[in-house]
């Protein structure tokens, strides 16, 4: 049980920028996930509060008390690393053993045995005891690792990436237990992913990084409705969001938009228009995703945008359908038994109900419509 | 079918050379014990025919400190090796975990010791080794023949230690043991293939050194390669004893040779570590 | 472009073990029989091991053909030498030729079959666009990004002008959002060639959006060949059914149980109970034990006076644009998923109901699908 303050951390390597004055607090019991792209910092994060690197200035505290030089040994952390590092020469069950044989978190041999059968039990490899890590599958070798990570009582659980080498059928099953066991973990936990549903499904909060500074922290919601800016939109969300230019046209109080050079003005939400009416940009782009799209054969009413098919994908429960208006690539999502030739004509046109208003110059996020209601985290 | 027919042949055919190939490395070897059982007498008037006798044996085991050489060649031998793997077991993980200026010229630099040509270095040896004192004692033998046996030691200990993930060694620290506690549970196990292949490999080249002890060493220590030459008589060479010499000395090194085959097996870190 | 047609293909190694009693390795190919038409691009889809890269190699004439025959619009190839049966492959890793650069990779193998320069300069001009490294022709390969060596590779594999296109694995060693480009540049690319194209892969996603039909493979074996939407909506087998689609299709084992004139199929210990559609009447029985297959998207959440079974929620999870529900079966989960905007806890209480025009009923021995009488 902790809680874990990072400040101002900095660390460099060579000449990269791996942390870059990162200030960050985890409560007691939370479950924080640090998200973003590869290399972006994460994993240093983790490795500063274990106690495995050492940052080049800044604080790292658990339970308020400062803990730069302590030993890593003696800062009661467990950890789960992304290539599992289990001790090659010892079998599932001593791997799992490992930590409370140690002079520090030694327990008896009775505790152990329970212990072990308890977390072993749950991630289903309670028959495994006796096998060796090179006579497991890549599956079995994860839950051994985040046995040997759960099986103590630590102040904080730190896991990195544990889902990542696992094929796309086990880390959707995995996630889901991984859930599961959740409520039961009573301790502070930070997990680092670079996939977004792992995130969202996973997280009580979510700290956006990238090339070494945390960008957006919030709850899941929060990101996904109300992202700061366009980096963050489209970490999330498959298909990628699209973005889209336009422009606000004003005429006296009746505010509308141009979106990317159509003839046609649209109608804003009445909340959006307001904002804009009280800020004077211009230039916006906005952030649509998949879904907010609509698209015709033939243009049924005129904001209806004309474009050319690129190219159609299906996927299994749905298809993309990337069409080319004026030069984009929008990207929106058709049933999955939709056919349509490749260069054929097809209309498209934005639902702004969703739809994220971002400024077209700094990319960060104006407004969208029914903020207020979205930003307390409801839905 | 021809295919067939001509793959047939041709294994027969590489069979055939390799056994003729055989026959002719192993035939210096077969010689020379052969030789232990003839007579002086009879040395240079037969071959494979003849009256064999232990006499050689009697004279060169019994009647000479034979022993003594050998003694003095085990703690030679097994004292080098000791010493490479007490300095050079850590020098090769500092090679494989740190990062420092000149790090891989440092790691060439004792490799090369083991290219340089004793003959080359030994006159100025022998003048300094007068000089400091040591000559014709055990410890200076110990430490010349480091240059036969560390860097061959840290050259393959080093590989193991790449080998080894670091992070193995960070779960360990989490786990909550100490520096030496890391080493010795969790690195040694896993290094063991490689120190234990490589240090029998650096004892038998110390256990066969002749340039070196021949001249550093006289009367104090005297090792077994050096001792052959005693059999060099003034009037002839009893072959038959310096055969015999040579198959005692030779015996060790044969066991150890076939004792490495059974400790190559690297199979132990693959798996443990994803990627 | 040519058809493209394999017939009984079966494969064999050598088991080059050196003991005395030799046992003959599985088929690594056994009866394989596939005929991709002209200009149609074809997947081949399967799990490593399954075979798939073998019949690319015998295709492409790297492997022998064990048994069977192969043709390339009615010339039967399999003893001509791989540079006398046109097709053009580009490999998974590559193999880019380092000291050389970008335009003579290209033209490697035209120049070693003696065309002449001019017409080299015109197919490379032609092709360089295509595969956009038209601005990379002098560049080496050593400072190329893993998608514009991909680029590369398949344009040298296109340059040759062959009948029959080989791709393998070409999105497996690039990331995410170089995929979905390459995916998209790729479908683009064949429209502009309209070369037949086979392309092989383990990742069932990029066969579904790339391919016109869809060859999946097991140990060897074909299980099913079909355009992404057949194999989607009416897997041949349980191995199909829980190999297309991500997130995979829910795969239980259930009773039928017969109550009154009506049957139902029963799991989760008698607590689920979904009634049996009427199509599959005719085929099943009373105590019968099936396999029943249900897409996550097509498991929804009934009304309140619903007559779904009454389950408790064990995982909720809320991803942005859907939502997943996870429901206890044993050791497995049963998955629902929904774009309603909804949030539940674990412990909750819901209508479960399913689809029934998208239930799907496998042998449970067999993991064969059992087909309705009309089908």
């Amino acid at each position: 049980m902790a809680d874990i303050q990072l400040e101002n951390l900095t660390k460099t390597y060579k000449d990269v920028t791996a942390l870059n004055n990162v200030t960050l607090s985890v409560h007691d019991k939370e479950f924080l996930v640090l998200f973003g792209p590869a290399g972006a910092g994460k994993t240093t994060m983790l490795k500063m509060i274990a106690g495995l690197e050492i940052p080049d200035d800044g604080l790292i505290k658990i339970n308020d008390e400062i803990v730069n030089i302590v030993n890593p040994a003696n800062r009661n952390v467990s950890m789960v690393f992304e290539n599992y590092a289990l001790y090659p020469h010892l079998s599932v069950y001593d791997n799992i053993a490992s930590p409370m044989r140690s002079k520090l978190y030694k327990e008896s041999e009775e505790y152990i045995e329970r212990a072990i059968k308890d977390v072993t039990t749950k991630m289903k490899i309670d028959t495994l005891y006796e096998r060796l890590p090179s006579q497991l599958s890549n599956g079995q070798r994860q839950r051994v690792a985040l046995g040997r990570c759960l099986v103590r009582k630590p102040n904080v659980f730190l896991m990195d990436e544990p889902l990542a080498h696992l094929d796309a059928k086990l880390r959707h099953f995995m996630r889901a237990e991984l859930k599961e066991m959740q409520s039961s973990f009573n301790t502070t936990t930070i997990y680092v992913t670079h996939d977004y549903m792992e995130a969202l499904s996973l997280g009580d909060r979510i700290a956006i990084i990238n090339e070494g500074q945390i960008v957006q922290l919030g709850t899941g919601s929060e990101l996904f409705y109300t992202p700061c800016n366009e980096f963050v939109a489209k970490l999330m969300g498959e298909p990628e969001i699209n973005i889209i230019p336009a422009q606000i046209i004003r005429d006296k109080d009746v505010v509308k938009m141009r979106i990317m050079k159509q003839e046609t003005l649209v109608e804003l939400p009445e909340d959006v228009a307001e904002f804009f009416r009280h800020n004077k940009i211009d230039t916006v782009d906005l952030g649509v995703r998949g879904n907010d799209l609509s698209y015709s054969e033939t243009q049924t009413d005129p904001e209806f945008m004309e474009g050319k098919v690129f190219v159609l994908e299906p996927i299994g429960n749905r298809s993309i359908l990337t069409v080319d208006i004026e030069e984009h690539h929008i990207r929106l999502i058709v049933p999955n038994d939709f056919q349509k030739e490749m260069d054929s004509t097809m209309y498209v046109k934005v639902d702004l109900t969703d739809t994220i208003f971002f400024d077209g110059e700094t990319t960060e996020f104006l407004v969208r419509h029914n903020q207020t209601n979205l930003v307390k985290g409801g839905k | 079918m021809n295919a067939h027919r001509l793959h047939v042949a041709g294994k027969v055919g590489r069979n055939l050379l390799l056994v003729l190939w055989t026959l002719f490395a192993l035939f210096p070897i077969f010689w020379m014990v052969l030789i232990t059982f003839k007579s002086d007498s009879q040395m240079f008037n037969t071959t494979f025919w003849f009256n064999p006798t232990f006499e050689n044996y009697e004279a060169v085991l019994f009647k000479t400190d034979y022993f003594k050489a050998f003694l003095d060649n085990i703690i030679v031998s097994a004292g080098a090796v000791l010493v490479s793997v007490v300095v050079g077991v850590p020098a090769a993980y500092a090679l494989a975990r740190f990062d420092f200026k000149k790090k891989e010229d440092l790691a060439f630099t004792i490799l090369s010791f083991k290219f340089a040509p004793e003959i080359l270095v030994i006159l100025p040896l022998f003048m300094i080794y007068q000089k400091i004192g040591v000559y014709d004692s055990y410890f200076g033998l110990i430490w010349v023949y480091q240059l036969i046996t560390m860097p061959l030691l840290i050259w393959v200990v080093r590989g193991y230690f790449e080998d080894v993930s670091v992070e193995i060694e960070q779960a360990a620290k989490l786990d909550g043991y100490r520096w030496w506690e890391i080493f010795l549970k969790i690195l040694l196990p896993l290094i063991k293939p490689g120190l234990v292949s490589s240090a029998l490999l650096a004892f038998i080249f110390a256990w066969n050194s002749f340039t070196f002890p021949l001249l550093l060493t006289s009367f104090n220590v005297e090792t077994v390669t050096v001792a052959s030459l005693k059999y060099i008589a003034s009037d002839t060479v009893h072959y038959g004893q310096m055969a015999v010499a040579a198959t005692v000395a030779a015996l060790p090194e044969v066991i150890l040779a076939l004792i490495i085959q059974k400790h190559l097996v690297r199979g132990l870190s693959f798996g443990a570590v994803k990627g | 472009m040519p058809e493209l047609i394999l017939k009984n293909v079966f494969k064999r190694y050598d088991n080059k073990n050196k003991k005395k009693n030799k046992e003959m390795l599985p088929f690594a190919v056994n009866d394989l029989s596939l005929r991709c038409r002209e200009g149609e691009f074809v997947g081949i889809l399967g799990p490593s091991g399954c075979g798939k890269t073998t019949t690319l190699r015998m295709v492409a004439g790297l492997e022998d053909i064990t048994a069977g025959e192969i043709f390339i619009d009615d010339v039967k190839i399999n003893d001509l030498e791989p540079s006398e049966r046109e097709i053009g492959l580009a490999f998974e890793d590559y193999a880019l030729y380092p000291p050389l650069n970008v335009h003579d990779n290209i033209a490697f193998n035209l120049r070693a079959k003696g065309i002449s320069e001019e017409e080299i300069m015109r197919r490379v001009n032609t092709i360089a666009p295509l595969l956009k490294v038209d601005s990379l022709l002098k560049a080496k390969p050593v400072g190329l990004s893993g998608g514009q060596k991909q680029r590369v590779n398949i344009a040298r594999a296109i340059v040759r002008e062959p009948k029959i296109l080989l791709l393998d694995e070409p999105l497996s060693h690039l990331d995410g959002k170089m995929r979905q480009v390459m995916r998209e540049e790729i479908k683009r690319l064949h429209k502009d060639i309209k070369a037949t194209t086979i392309i092989v892969t383990h990742d069932q996603l990029e066969a579904m959006s790339l391919a016109d039909r869809i060859a999946i493979m097991k140990d060897g074996v074909l299980q099913q060949f079909g355009t992404p939407l057949e194999i989607y909506d009416d897997p041949a087998n349980e191995f199909v059914a829980g190999f297309i689609g991500e997130p995979p299709m829910n795969l239980l084992t259930v009773d039928i149980r017969k109550k009154g004139s009506e049957f139902f199929f029963i799991f989760a210990g008698e607590s689920i109970s979904i009634p049996v559609p009427k199509r599959y009447y005719d085929v099943i029985a009373d105590g019968m034990k099936v396999r029943l297959g249900v897409r996550p998207n097509d498991v929804f959440i009934g009304s309140e006076d619903s007559k779904g079974s009454d389950v408790e929620i064990s995982v909720f999870e809320g991803l942005g644009e859907e939502r997943r529900l996870h429901f206890r079966v044993g050791e497995e989960f049963l998955t629902l998923i929904t774009t309603e905007k909804i949030m539940y806890k674990p412990g909750d209480r819901i209508k479960l109901e399913v689809l029934s025009e998208k239930t799907h009923l496998f042998d449970i021995n067999t993991g064969d699908k059992i087909q309705t009488e009309k089908q």
